[in-house]
């Protein structure tokens, strides 16, 4: 249908058009009577009543009627609504060049923040997907000691007794890691599959259910409970195909033959390593459960700290009040122990927040950086948009000369900039989707939740929403630029040069001299950020990773724990492994150790020096621990400072031997050679309470990771210790020179050895050393990168906006330097004049923008590594860049001002 | 309101119809419409005052004030083409509609 256009509706009050209306009819009607002969008064009454109520009637009619209205102001509203769009399209099409930049600057800038939200979302914002995830809390032991605390696992016996004894919680449940070995159903490879043993009230605890059969019962706890599992969701996919008939089937886990009893949703894969604190050795995410079974010694076990355990409160009580209960219970049942008073405590971390908070302040500093981004980039448009605006002066004066209302004009203006704005959030999402996988595939397995972060709904909603807010900020900004004019003078003058007065173009250098601020903020904290990470990676880890592969092979331990029975056992076994490794061609040396430097494993225990006091206890010193086999400290490249590496003579039945780190002989023998002073080691559990000799002293290795403290460090021999899961390492033979030292060549080899001593067993988590070592400082790796990319982004958009502003500038003043040249100014003075402008601009902002850096930096410290966040030369770097780079963006347009020829530019003008 | 001897949708049809030889007011309307049927169909003349704001508001008739020959002000109703091809697609389903009843009641015998 085509639409006329039309002056006025016909009556647009409802009440008085209705009221007309009937009151025509009436008289007619009457007129009619009367004409038959009835008399006026009789002839209006006979009206009436042949009419009916007339009240009621005039009533429907304006209701009708006011409804018709609304409905036809809201289609008339879509019909201009569609009007704006297309004349919107239209505009943007007819001028690219500045819709590209505008799409593209939006679009970085809010793609970087919506990438940025997402990671967040994922890892800090979203509930856990347990149910009622809020009570839900982990409980450790605090232990306390003169350098400090730190939170431990809890052993079986303080565990159990807290269990019974609190009532705030209405769960409680152990778990412990416990790696499997899948072996191979139809010919397979073997593999190893991160487990847990967990009691049966976990799945209860997390409110989860399983998709398939059943959990555990509490029978299938017991010792000597049957062999009963429940599998992952994906594992179930992976291996099993996602048959429906897998309950019941066997599988065999680490040589034993298990039941599967049933599978647990999609996405589930609690305990996931990354939420909890490093050090348990759980996998990535679990794909195994089995019964956690406590024997009747467990139970009276206090030393051996081993289990995690989780709880749910009771609805009604607060943590505060959980903590109370706990330490009540404590203190009333350490004192029984003969635990020293303020050593140890329960604590209690609700899981949400064990879960973020290794990683929240640097996911914090990285949505401040990301605000900044955005800031940068709405500015840019802004300006880009009054720019636009400004020349199209001459348009809306028109458009307003023909009896576009204001309002009209307004709402032109925000239509064209949602659909600019919307065109920005398009591009935004492709790069939130495609910027958080890059995000995430640069902390592999060490952010927590990592599984939980996607691009959903509410992301494309926040994107969307952010260009809405933007376009209608931008539509009305510039329209209130445009309409403090008047449309007889904007077109009396032409409209042509109108593009800014003083005030205007004052306004516009602020908002750039804000933008280099901004950036150079960001230039500041990415630049400590990275010379942090430099310093991390100079750190001597006092092993030598080039051309070491590692890997890690765990023997099957049963549902007991018993050294005394199986070790004779892993001690063959990894003697002789590493003993052929060490024989293979390809290999120099080749050892074993129970907890890999910078893996994230780490074991410590007290002990004592024979011939010395015994301290208090509780007081006794503390040494991180490992048990080694072959040559581990050649295979590492691990210095030995003096005395004598284990070999063929620290036989299980010979004399109990030790050897310590560099930090241990410092800290108890200062001044003096420790070797052949005895240890009494209290984590050996192979030994009895025999001491050990300290036959040899090596170099310091970081163990838990590159930025941590060294602490002391005892070694002992696998063949006095035996321990059923090693990390193989292996040394490759280099040609001449250094080279080819390919650590990945050896791995078919070992493979191949590790079948042909037992074809069940898997090697898991194969990769070289050197990645180990950069795994360990992933997580700084991703603050450095991506604050680096957010740094060089707001640089690009701060230098394209002070180009703007530039060239913009010299357009204006073209005239004026064409007088200027005509008076005699030489090219130089021209050149000075229009850099001096942009460095006028430039300078201001790196003053504002060292302030700032000055002021926000502090919030980087937790997060930098041996640099103070007030290093002046980061400061002094990022302002000479950013000036170096604005000279640059301003130089170009000060070579077109060279360009004017002054006597076309006076005759133009 | 409407008399209760009013089949559904009887009114909306004779007032298209009463439109068909041009623009009439209200008043007229309803004049033709007693005229017509010969007050078979006894409306209360008010019931057709919501009628024509309810077709008015469906577009299929369209208004405007003017004056009468007599000089007064009244507002005029127009049929619209939408107004023209639902009278056309209305007829045609009326007149079956009534052949069938009509029908129907001339059957004797079951």
């Amino acid at each position: 249908m085509k639409h006329t256009f039309r002056l006025s509706e016909s009556r647009p009050d409802a009440r008085r058009d209705v009221a007309d209306e009937i009151r025509f009819h009436l008289e007619m009607r009457a007129q009619e009577l009367i004409e038959q002969g009835m008399s006026k008064e009789e002839a209006f009454r006979e009206a009436r009543r042949h009419f009916g109520d007339v009240a009621a009637i005039e009533a429907e009619c304006r209701d009708e009627r006011l409804a018709r209205t609304r409905e036809r102001g809201r289609r008339e509203w879509w019909r201009g609504f569609a009007m704006d769009l297309r004349y919107a399209v239209r505009s943007l099409r007819t001028n690219v060049g500045f819709t590209l930049a505008g799409v593209l600057t939006l679009g970085l800038g809010i793609g970087a923040a919506a990438a940025v939200f997402t990671v967040v979302d994922g890892v800090l914002l979203r509930p856990l997907p347990y149910a009622d995830p809020s009570h839900l809390s982990m409980v450790w032991i605090y232990s306390s000691s003169a350098q400090g605390g730190f939170e431990i696992p809890l052993s079986t016996g303080l565990y159990v007794e807290a269990r019974d004894a609190v009532k705030g919680f209405s769960t409680m449940a152990a778990f412990r890691s416990s790696p499997f070995v899948l072996s191979g159903e139809s010919n397979a490879e073997p593999e190893q599959i991160a487990g847990a043993r967990t009691e049966p009230a976990l799945f209860g605890a997390l409110g989860v259910r399983p998709v398939l059969g059943r959990t555990f019962t509490p029978d299938e706890a017991e010792p000597g409970g049957p062999r009963v599992v429940l599998i992952s969701y994906s594992l179930w996919q992976r291996r099993f195909g996602g048959a429906r008939d897998v309950i019941g089937r066997m599988v065999t886990l680490s040589s034993e033959r298990y039941s599967i009893i049933g599978v647990m949703p999609r996405g589930f894969g609690f305990p996931r390593g990354a939420e909890l604190p490093p050090g348990l050795q759980f996998g990535t995410r679990t794909d195994v459960w089995a019964p956690l079974a406590f024997s009747e010694q467990d139970r009276r076990s206090y030393g051996t700290m081993n289990l995690s355990a989780i709880a749910r409160l009771a609805p009604t009580v607060t943590p505060a009040a959980a903590q109370a209960e706990l330490d009540a219970f404590a203190t009333r049942r350490f004192k029984e122990l003969g635990i020293p008073a303020g050593r140890l405590a329960y604590t209690i971390v609700n899981l949400e927040d064990q879960a973020g908070r290794t990683v929240r302040r640097g996911l914090l500093v990285l949505v401040g950086a990301v605000g900044f981004v955005l800031l940068i980039a709405c500015t840019n448009v802004a300006n880009l948009l009054i720019a636009r605006t400004g020349a199209r002066e001459r348009e809306f004066a028109v458009r307003a000369a023909l009896g576009a209302g204001r309002i009209r004009i307004v709402r032109q203006l925000v239509t064209e900039n949602i659909v600019l704005a919307l065109g920005g959030a398009v591009v935004g999402v492709a790069i939130a989707i495609w910027g958080s996988r890059v995000m995430l595939s640069l902390v592999p397995g060490s952010l927590p939740r990592a599984d939980d972060v996607a691009v959903d709904a509410r992301v494309v909603g926040f994107t969307c929403a952010v260009a809405v807010v933007a376009g209608i900020a931008f539509g009305i900004a510039s329209a209130l630029h445009i309409s403090g004019r008047s449309v007889a003078a904007t077109l009396q003058s032409g409209g042509t040069r109108l593009t800014g007065n003083a005030r205007q173009r004052f306004g516009r250098r602020l908002i750039v001299a804000a933008e280099v601020a901004l950036s150079v903020v960001l230039l500041v904290g990415a630049g400590l950020l990275a010379g942090s990470f430099a310093r991390l990676q100079r750190v001597t880890p006092g092993f030598d990773p080039r051309g070491v592969l590692t890997g890690n092979v765990v023997l099957p331990v049963g549902a007991q724990f018993d050294p005394a029975r199986d070790g004779p056992a892993w001690r063959r076994f990894f003697d002789e492994f590493t003993a052929r490794l060490d024989a293979l061609p390809g290999v120099v040396d080749a050892g074993a150790v129970s907890s890999l430097p910078l893996s994230g494993a780490v074991e410590s225990g007290n002990f004592s020096i024979e011939g010395r006091p015994r301290p208090a206890v509780g007081e006794s010193p503390n040494a991180e621990y490992s048990v080694v086999s072959g040559d581990y400290f050649a295979a590492m490249g691990i210095r030995l400072l003096s005395g004598r590496k284990f070999d063929s003579r620290d036989r299980s039945d010979g004399p109990g031997v030790v050897i310590v780190n560099r930090e241990l002989a410092r800290r108890h023998f200062p001044g003096t050679s420790p070797i052949g002073q005895r240890l009494r080691t209290g984590f050996d559990f192979s030994n009895g309470a025999s001491p050990r000799e300290i036959i040899g002293v090596v170099e310091n290795v970081k163990q838990t990771s590159l930025d941590g403290e060294t602490n002391p460090a005892a070694y002992v021999p696998i063949t006095q210790m035996p321990y059923p899961s090693m990390s193989i390492v292996v040394r490759a033979k280099c040609g001449s020179g250094g080279t080819q030292c390919d650590p990945a060549a050896n791995l078919p080899a070992m493979r191949r050895e590790l079948a042909r001593l037992d074809p069940a067993l898997a090697l898991s988590d194969a990769r070289p050393l050197s990645s180990v070592f950069a795994d360990s400082i992933a997580r700084q790796r991703f603050s450095m990168a991506v604050l680096a990319v957010f740094a060089a982004l707001a640089l690009l958009l701060a230098l394209v906006g002070l180009y703007g502003v530039i060239a913009l500038s010299v357009g204006q003043r073209r005239r004026e330097i064409g007088v200027r040249m005509a008076l005699g100014a030489q090219p130089r003075d021209v050149l000075s004049l229009v850099l001096g402008e942009g460095m006028r601009v430039t300078l201001l902002g790196v003053a504002i923008g060292l302030a700032g850096a000055l002021a926000l930096t502090r919030v980087l410290r937790s997060l930098l590594f041996d640099v103070s966040t007030t290093d002046p030369r980061f400061f002094a770097g990022a302002a000479i860049l950013v000036a170096i780079v604005s000279l640059a963006a301003t130089y170009v347009p000060a070579r077109r001002a060279l360009g004017v020829d002054a006597t076309s530019a006076l005759r133009d003008a | 309101m409407a008399g209760s001897d009013l089949f559904t949708g009887t009114l909306d049809i004779l007032i298209l119809k009463a439109l068909t030889w041009g623009p009439r007011h209200g008043y007229a309307i309803g004049r033709w419409i007693r005229d017509t049927t010969e007050d078979v169909l006894a409306v209360q003349e008010g019931a057709l005052y919501p009628a024509l704001h309810r077709l008015e508001r469906r577009g299929v008739i369209s208004e405007e004030w003017g004056e009468t020959d007599t000089g007064r002000q009244a507002k005029y109703y127009t049929l619209t083409a939408a107004g023209r091809a639902q009278l056309r697609s209305e007829s045609a389903r009326w007149t079956a509609f009534s052949r069938a009843v009509t029908r129907a009641l001339a059957v004797t015998a079951a």
